[in-house]
C-alpha cells in the first residue's frame, strides 16, 4: 500500500474543512467567533495518542463513522468550555448538568456532521455516523477504546481550535480505521510520482523513537539521570501551519541545519525552567547567579548538538550516508518565532511538510525537551525510497570495527 | 604525560576535556575551530590532538586531513556527538586514530589515549 504526497495533502485538507464547517456551526449557534488553528495527519504510536491532551478533565462527544471511511470522531472540550458554551446557548444552562449535556451532545451532532459530510462529498459516496454519544473522561481517555487495536501505529487526524477573544480551545480527533483509512490513500496515491509505501513510513516512524531515545540516553548520560523518549510521531500539514506545531511559550535550545538525503532543520527546545534545571545538572559546579547564565547556554549549546548527534546518526547509518549537521545555533525565543524563519525557508520549494516531533522527559528532575524535525519533503520522500525496511534496527555504528 | 591540543567548538565541552586531561596531560592548547587547531598544531607540535568533527570555518575531519598530511606522524582522535558509521570511515581516511563519540565517562577517554599515544 503506498501514499503519495498529493492524497495525504488532499485528505488534510479535507479534514481541515471539516474542522472550519464545524467551528463554523458551533460560531454560528453561540455567537462566538472561532477559528480552525491547526489540522494535521499523523502517523503516531497508539499509545501516545491524545498526549497533548495531558491528564485535564475533557467533556466530550463521540461518534462512530462507516461506509466509504470508517472509524470514530472525538470532539473534546475541557470543562470549563462547556459550561460557557451552555451559556452561550442557554442563559442559565450550566448550572443545570441534564442541560449542559444535551447541550454539548447536540452541538456535537450538528459539527460533526458537518465534519463527516465533506469527505463524504469528495469521496463521491456515502458516510454514516451513528448517534452521539455524551463522555466526561480525562485526559487521552476521552478517546474511544477502538484506539487501543491492535496496531502499533495509526493515523490520526487532528484540529485545534480556538476561539477568539475566549479562553476556549476544543479539538476534534478523527481515528480511521486503519485498513479503511490506507485503502483510501492507496487508491488515490499516484503510483508513477511519489508515492511512498506506508510500511517505510512506519518504519521511519520507528527509527524516529529509537533516535529520540539515543537523544534521551545521551542527554541521561550527561545529566545522571534516567531519561525516556515519551511521545514520537509524523505529522504532515500544510507548510504555513508549522509554526503552529510549537506552542508559544518561551524556549532555550538549539537549532541545526543538516545535509544530506534528507536535509532540513532540527531543533532541542526546553521551556526556560527545564534548561536551568538540565544545564546545572551537566556543571561541576553550581552557577553564582541565577536564571539563565551564559555558563547554561552554553551547556545547553553543547547538549543539542550531542542530542542531534542522537536523533540524526540512525538514520545516517539505515540509509548507509552521512547526513552533515552546522554547528549548534543557540535560540532563545518564543516557540512560533523559532521556527518561523525555518518554515519559510522550506516554503521556498515545498506546499506541505513532514514534522517529526518527539518528547522526553524524567521523574528524577523538572524536566521536558522537545524535538522538531522538519526535513525536506521531496529529499525525505526520497530516503524513504531508498530505505531498506530490513535495516531499520541497524542504526548503531561499531566504532571498534572501523578503528 | 603527553601535550594535547583540544579542538572543540563547545566551551562547555573544552572545559570538561581539561578537566579530565591535565591530571595526567599537559594542555598545550584550546582552539574552536578547524583553521585554528591546523594553525596551532603547526606551532606546538602537540603528541595529540583530541579533534571535534562538527565545528564552524572548517570541520574536524578536514583538519585531520590537513594535519596527516602536514605530518603523517601526528596522532588525532576523533572526539565528537557524530555516532555515523559513513563519518568514522571518513575519519579513518583522513587518518585519525581513535574515534570517541560524545557522551563519553573518563576511562573510555583515558583508554583511547592509552591507545593511541602509550604512556
Amino acid at each position: 500500500m503506498k501514499v503519495d504526497v498529493q492524497s495525504l495533502g488532499t485528505f488534510n485538507q479535507l479534514a481541515h474543512e471539516g474542522a472550519q464547517e464545524a467551528t463554523g456551526s458551533l460560531a454560528q449557534m453561540t455567537g462566538m467567533d472561532a477559528e480552525v488553528d491547526v489540522t494535521k495527519i499523523s502517523l503516531v504510536d497508539r499509545q501516545d495518542v491524545g498526549e497533548e491532551l495531558g491528564s485535564d478533565a475533557f467533556v466530550g462527544v463521540q461518534f462512530g463513522f462507516e461506509g466509504a471511511l470508517a472509524g470514530e470522531t472525538v470532539l473534546a472540550f475541557d470543562e470549563a468550555s462547556r459550561d460557557t458554551i451552555t451559556e452561550a446557548l442557554v442563559p442559565g444552562g450550566a448550572a443545570d448538568e441534564a442541560m449542559a449535556q444535551s447541550s454539548v451532545e447536540e452541538i456535537g451532532n450538528i459539527m460533526m456532521s458537518g465534519f463527516i459530510d465533506g469527505w463524504a462529498d469528495y469521496l463521491g459516496a456515502t458516510i454514516d455516523h451513528s448517534p452521539p454519544q455524551y463522555i466526561e473522561r480525562e485526559g487521552a481517555d476521552i478517546l474511544p477504546a477502538s484506539v487501543a487495536g491492535e496496531r502499533d501505529q495509526i493515523f490520526v487526524f487532528r484540529s485545534q481550535v480556538e476561539w477568539v477573544e475566549e479562553t476556549i480551545r476544543f479539538y476534534i480527533y478523527m481515528l480511521p480505521e486503519y485498513d479503511s483509512l490506507t485503502g483510501l490513500l492507496g487508491e488515490h496515491a499516484d503510483a508513477e510520482s511519489d508515492a511512498i509505501p506506508i510500511e517505510k513510513l512506519e518504519t521511519f516512524n520507528r527509527m524516529t523513537r529509537s533516535g529520540t531515545q539515543k537523544a534521551a540516553d545521551n542527554l541521561g548520560m550527561m545529566a545522571g539521570l534516567d531519561v525516556s523518549a515519551e511521545v514520537t510521531q509524523i505529522s504532515f500539514a500544510p507548510i504555513e501551519d508549522v509554526p503552529k506545531q510549537i506552542g508559544n511559550e518561551t524556549y532555550v535550545g538549539t537549532v541545526v541545519e543538516f545535509t544530506g538525503l534528507p536535509s532540513g532543520y532540527l531543533l532541542v527546545l526546553f521551556d526556560e525552567q527545564s534548561a536551568i534545571n538540565v544545564a546545572e545538572a551537566l556543571m561541576p559546579v553550581d552557577p553564582q547567579e541565577e536564571g539563565l547564565t551564559e555558563q547554561h547556554e552554553a551547556a545547553i549549546e553543547e547538549l543539542g548538538n550531542i542530542m542531534t548527534s542522537g536523533f540524526v546518526d540512525g538514520w545516517a547509518n539505515v540509509l548507509q550516508q552521512s547526513v552533515d549537521h552546522t554547528p549548534p545555533k543557540l535560540v532563545h525565543d518564543m516557540g512560533q518565532a523559532i521556527i518561523d524563519p525555518l518554515a519559510a525557508q522550506l516554503g521556498q520549494h515545498q506546499r506541505h511538510a513532514f514534522i517529526i516531533d518527539s518528547k522526553m522527559q524524567t521523574d528524577g528532575l523538572a524536566f521536558e525537551s522537545e524535538i522538531h524535525a522538519l526535513p525536506n519533503e521531496a529529499e525525505l520522500r526520497e530516503a524513504l525510497q531508498e530505505l531498506q525496511v530490513d535495516r531499520a534496527d541497524q542504526t548503531e555504528a561499531d566504532v571498534e570495527q572501523i578503528f | 604525560m603527553a601535550d594535547v591540543l583540544i579542538a572543540d567548538d563547545s566551551e562547555f565541552m573544552r572545559n570538561l576535556l581539561r578537566e579530565i586531561l591535565e591530571e595526567n596531560h599537559e594542555i598545550v592548547g584550546e582552539v574552536e575551530n578547524g583553521v585554528e587547531a591546523v594553525e596551532v598544531f603547526k606551532e606546538q607540535e602537540p603528541d595529540l590532538v583530541m579533534m571535534d568533527i562538527v565545528m564552524p570555518i572548517r570541520d574536524g575531519i578536514e583538519a585531520t586531513d590537513e594535519i596527516k598530511t602536514e605530518n603523517p606522524g601526528a596522532h588525532v582522535i576523533m572526539c565528537t556527538s557524530v555516532g555515523q558509521e559513513e563519518k568514522m570511515k571518513e575519519a579513518v581516511k583522513a587518518g585519525a586514530d581513535g574515534y570517541i563519540t560524545k557522551p563519553f565517562q573518563k576511562p573510555s577517554v583515558m583508554e583511547a589515549i592509552q591507545d593511541v599515544v602509550p604512556s
